[in-house]
């Protein structure tokens, strides 16, 4: 307990300097913080029970997932169809990762597995989705004049659209490919940091580490391309017209 | 040729029941105010905007009909500020064709009055008329049946001015029929005899420049 304390008057010298350098970020900051504890208390009480039921434990997974993809929804505003686009890219990054780590025996079809292991995927899922869909979204906002010129030329819009994706997906996997490149370097990661606190031998925290990024590095890549993909064609209306 | 063109954008009627017959192989100049709705209409010819009444037709066949990769091709574009794309000059001249082997992006270069050579320079070495001209010369690779400028000269200086009225007269000579929107009545008269004025999303005379500065509002002058 000492600790979240420790953590927390961390956190109160963060939000002076945010405050100090007028970033009016302090109301978001402050959610942020109550969210997190009041979650991570419920989740706590929770857990203990979802922890002995298989299929509470599944419907636990659907409320992450649900809640992910209404955090990547209101992240993408201005996007038609914003929350079904962050439900099904978070899905289709999430989903393949889930059934073959399980499916395929890497882990046992166990409470214990299914809720961490879902919820790092997930969550990575969101980050990649949220991050690809906005900048897709600023991008094509910001150059309609040019993918117009382009539409004028004759392309579909499927083709007119396709120099501005890979910047999008790219910059959204920058993160996972740093956290990637430099595991033990500079930092260590939650899953590694948590198994070890934990008891778990160094061995075994690597193995599920390795798990952990290499499965991320797959969901974060797939849930990006879908939805930068599906944020260019929100924008496409019946024609090859762009609809803003 | 537009038959009772409506469009409303945003709520607000921009078109309103706009009429009009564009002759083959000629320049036909619309002018009018700023915000009268001359972009607009062109943009309604090769369908970057659908009107919510009305028709057009190219060559007698409605638009809507045509598949707008196909339109697109047989009627181009050029809008106000010259949109190159990353890449160099052969890239955007080859830009979405299926096979660029297939044509003379060299003949077509030299069609606007830019040189051969300049396949291969990076196209942000352009000056501003030469990326204007490189953007008509992209257009015509298609080989379009109508060529609609959106003020393709408001970005431009004087000399580059009239290097692209030359060409446009040039290529209407060649038998491509071209619309041209500007708000400088001179030019419109410099590049054609065929003038349609546009005001408040209506056409309201049409003729050669006299004509049509006769008609021209008096508050808007």
């Amino acid at each position: 307990m000492r600790a979240v304390v420790i953590s927390l008057a961390l956190t109160a010298a963060a939000l002076l300097i945010t405050r100090i350098q007028s970033l009016r970020i302090e109301p978001e900051f402050i959610v942020a913080v109550v969210r997190a504890a009041v979650q991570l208390a419920v989740v706590a009480v929770v857990i203990g029970t979802v922890f002995d039921h298989l299929g509470l434990s599944g419907l636990f997974v659907l409320v992450m997932f649900a809640a992910a993809s209404v955090t990547a929804g209101r992240r993408l505003h201005g996007v038609k169809g914003a929350l079904r686009i962050g439900a099904t890219s978070i899905a289709a990054g999430s989903v393949p990762a889930l059934i073959a780590l399980f499916g395929l025996g890497g882990y046992e079809l166990e409470p214990r597995f299914i809720i961490p292991i879902s919820g790092i995927l997930i969550g990575g899922a969101m980050t990649a989705t949220t991050l690809a869909g906005r900048r897709i979204r600023d991008e094509i906002t910001s150059k309609v004049a040019e993918i117009e010129a382009r539409l004028s030329l004759g392309v579909t819009a499927r083709f007119a659209l396709r120099s501005y994706l890979p910047s999008g997906i790219h910059g959204a996997l920058i993160p996972v490919l740093d956290q990637t490149k430099n595991v033990g370097l500079i930092t260590l990661p939650g899953a590694f940091v948590g198994m070890i606190l934990g008891g778990a031998s160094p061995v075994e925290a690597a193995q599920v580490q390795l798990t952990v990024l290499f499965s991320l590095l797959g969901v974060q890549t797939m849930a990006a391309s879908v939805c930068a993909v599906r944020v260019g064609r929100s924008f496409v209306g019946p024609g090859e017209r762009m609809v803003l | 040729m537009a038959e009772g063109v409506c469009l409303e954008r945003g709520g607000r009627r921009v078109l309103k029941d706009v009429s009009t017959a564009i002759e083959r192989a000629q320049v036909t100049a619309v002018v009018g105010p700023s915000g009268s709705g001359k972009s607009s209409l062109l943009r309604c010819f090769n369908r970057l905007e659908e009107p919510q009444e009305g028709r057009v037709l190219l060559a007698g066949e409605d638009t809507r009909q045509i598949a707008p990769v196909e339109l697109r091709r047989r009627v181009g574009l050029i809008a106000q500020m010259p949109t190159i794309f990353p890449g160099g000059v052969r890239a955007n001249l080859a830009y979405g064709l299926d096979d660029p082997e297939d044509f003379d992006l060299r003949t077509t270069l030299e069609s606007v009055g830019l040189p051969g050579h300049f396949l291969e320079r990076p196209s942000d070495a352009l000056s501003g008329g030469e990326a204007q001209r490189l953007c008509i010369a992209r257009a015509l690779v298609r080989n379009p049946e109508v060529l609609l400028l959106d003020e393709p000269t408001a970005s431009l200086d004087r000399d580059a001015v009239r290097t692209i009225e030359r060409l446009i007269w040039d290529l209407a000579g060649r038998g491509l029929t071209i619309v041209i929107v500007t708000h400088d009545l001179g030019q419109a008269g410099r590049v054609t005899s065929h003038v349609k004025l546009m005001v408040d999303g209506r056409l309201t005379a049409e003729g050669d420049v006299g004509d049509v500065e006769q008609a021209w509002p008096k508050e808007e002058r």
